[in-house]
């Protein structure tokens, strides 16, 4: 594995993303960023040739999902950090900085919030860390094991949120339905209307 | 052999209405053996403890004192609620990342359905919620969605502050006393539920829930002796019972009549009006809601009922609906604490306006209302069979979703969504159904998986009728 830049480059330049690539990103008829377009130039300054629209296509949302949105605002921040200087000079990391915007980012934006990989010093270098391990790096000054072990601790913090209310589900989920099934067999409470 | 207390009543009285006094326990027998009494088949309390009526109490001062119009985004108190919700349900945790800026991004904060809290209710119920109290009520509603929604007794106290708030509009101010009728509620179905009541939070005051029905009131003429003995101080009911209500010449002096459950004719209100000389006022319900609304005095639409409750119209994707155009009402907020409702698409549409009203009421006015359309089948026999019936019948059997079309020859196909893992018995569908609308009537029974599920440009409509609409 490569050695790439500092780390705290990195995450002083997140820290540092100018308003354009916050603004509202485009899903059909509403939002003002064109994502597929800047993803489109950033791997031009990347070296990466003229792009082909398809190959950026899969920023071209056309329907509000629930994530969907989140991903794109992340998409356009991991685009202005992988535009850092460090990445161009290297004129080499094109195909992967497309790879990791298409798929690197998908889980994360189940859990957290763009505007907290700006705001929040952990997720600035969550976010930093995932997009050296996404082009084969390391932060300079760091071992591969001891970039992933941090990478991974940084990581489990948000997704442990969640997977310990899922993990509690079943049961509860078991539970509750025998009592709303009880209750079901009981009268309720009288209503002055119904509906 | 029943224990007493104080108040005379026994003890499975008091664990219904724990707070029932010898002058409400005696009102209730008045309406109980009443010696003209429909057949009464069910018994109900309120569930209502002390710190409930003060709660009931702070809610009315809010209701009537804290009205005002807010475009765009819901209240502060409606965020708090939002902002504790979204950290701790399991459904919104999904949906909704940590740091999601409720304020800036209100526009994109997933809708959640009436399927949601028809599949997955643990994930919508809060998992802190004190459960002790939990009661639910069933619905198949407007969606076709069977639907056990769970309720808290004193969400559903709050809705008599409502009920006096819509009175007040309309310039009455009812006295609530052990020994009166405060209301009386109708309908005129196959099946449902008729019981007397005095509610704790009228202060003792009377209530019955009866049904215009030959098996419930065989001789109509007691039907009018009961209201006449009772003399109630408004009546509710669906449209369908209130327009039996007059067919069976029951004399009353209600100072209102309030129409809920579906949509009221114009038509329709008007004879009640002049028939029963008062207001009749449309009141928009929904069961997994509570009260949504009420008919503007002034008649600029339906003005949004209480504070507590934020309502959009919104697009198929979930955007605002452009202003001068109508999307499906979306309710934030409300008062049960089993359900906390963030952008509920209703199945409703329409309008919302506001600004100033003639009415005086500050609070935005949904205009416009429609997916509450009355429908009304016909049995074998040519008697009227009321959608409430058909959805009573088929929950019965496990099923997410129905749809349930009569067609001009009265014959009749039923669209049926079973339950995952739960494959239904056609038959017994068919046959619960033949035995509503009586022998002879023709009915098929579909088993559709992909009911209600993936195409956006069809909405299930649970009832529909090409038989000739009623007056």
């Amino acid at each position: 594995m490569d050695s790439g830049p500092m780390i705290e480059a990195l995450t002083r330049r997140l820290a540092e993303c100018p308003p354009d690539f916050l603004r509202e990103p485009r899903i059909g008829g509403h939002g003002e960023i064109d994502t597929a377009a800047v993803v489109a130039d950033l791997l031009v300054d990347l070296g990466g040739g003229p792009v082909d629209r398809q190959q950026v296509g899969a920023f071209q949302v056309q329907i509000k999902e629930n994530h969907t949105r989140n991903w794109l605002r992340l998409v356009l921040l991991g685009a202005w950090l992988c535009h850092f200087d460090w990445f161009r000079q290297a004129g080499r990391f094109a195909p992967a900085v497309l790879r990791f915007l298409q798929g690197g980012l998908v889980e994360l934006s189940r859990f957290v919030s763009s505007d907290l990989f700006v705001t929040d010093p952990d997720r600035r270098e969550e976010m930093a860390r995932l997009c050296l391990a996404a082009l084969g790096l390391t932060p300079l000054g760091e071992r591969p094991g001891q970039a992933a072990d941090r990478l991974k601790a940084l990581g489990s913090v948000e997704r442990s949120r969640v997977i310990a209310a899922t993990r509690k589900k079943e049961a509860r989920a078991r539970k509750l339905r025998e009592e709303m099934a009880a209750q079901k067999a009981r009268e309720a409470a009288a209503k002055v209307n119904h509906e | 052999m029943s224990e007493f207390n104080e108040s005379g009543a026994p003890l499975d009285r008091l664990e219904r209405s724990p707070l029932i006094t010898g002058a409400g326990y005696r009102m209730l027998r008045r309406i109980q053996e009443h010696p003209r009494a429909p057949r009464w088949n069910y018994v109900v309390g309120d569930r209502l403890v002390a710190e409930d009526l003060e709660a009931v109490d702070r809610f009315r001062r809010t209701v009537f004192e804290n009205r005002a119009s807010r475009p765009g985004l819901p209240p502060p108190e409606i965020m708090d609620r939002v902002r504790m919700w979204i950290e701790t349900i399991p459904l919104f945790l999904e949906r909704l990342p940590r740091g999601f800026d409720l304020e800036r991004d209100w526009v994109h904060v997933p809708t959640m359905s009436r399927e949601d809290v028809a599949v997955r209710p643990e994930d919508i119920v809060p998992p802190q919620a004190d459960r002790s109290r939990l009661i639910v009520y069933d619905t198949s509603g407007t969606t076709g969605h069977a639907l056990v929604v769970p309720f808290h007794p004193r969400a559903i106290a709050k809705n008599h502050a409502l009920m006096e708030l819509v009175l007040a509009r309309y310039g009455l101010r009812p006295e609530f006393k052990p020994g009166t009728m405060a209301c009386i509620n109708v309908a005129a179905r196959a099946h449902t539920v008729v019981y007397p009541m005095v509610f704790s939070v009228w202060n003792q005051a009377g209530f019955a829930k009866v049904n215009f029905h030959p098996r419930v009131w065989p001789d109509p003429q007691n039907a009018r002796g009961f209201f006449s003995d009772l003399a109630p101080g408004f009546v509710t009911g669906d449209p369908v019972g209130l327009a039996e209500m007059m067919r069976w010449d029951i004399e009353v002096r209600p100072a209102a009549l309030v129409s809920t459950a579906v949509e009221l004719g114009a038509g329709l209100r008007d004879r009640l009006a002049r028939r029963y000389g008062c207001p009749v006022i449309d009141w928009y319900s929904t069961t997994e809601t509570g009260p949504l609304a009420y008919a503007c005095p002034a008649g600029r639409g339906m003005h949004v009922i209480s504070p507590d409750l934020h309502v959009e119209a919104l697009d198929p994707e979930g955007w605002p609906a452009p202003e001068d155009q109508p999307g499906e009402l979306a309710v934030t907020g409300g008062r049960n604490p089993f359900l906390p409702l963030l952008r509920y698409r209703t199945g409703d549409f329409g309008r919302i306006e506001t600004g100033p009203c003639p009415c005086g009421d500050p609070m935005p006015r949904i205009m416009d209302l429609s997916g509450r359309g009355l429908v009304l089948f016909r049995a074998a026999d040519g008697s009227r069979v009321n959608p409430v019936d058909v959805g009573r019948t088929l929950r019965r059997f496990v099923l997410v979703q129905h749809e349930f079309l009569q067609r001009a020859d009265g014959s009749c196909r039923v669209k049926i969504r079973p339950a995952p893992g739960l494959p239904p018995d056609p038959e017994a569908v068919r046959d619960a159904l033949i035995d509503l609308f009586g022998a002879g009537a023709a009915v098929e029974v579909v088993v559709d998986e992909g009911l209600g599920r993936g195409d956006s440009d069809r909405k299930v409509v649970p009832y529909r009728s090409e038989i000739e609409a009623p007056d």
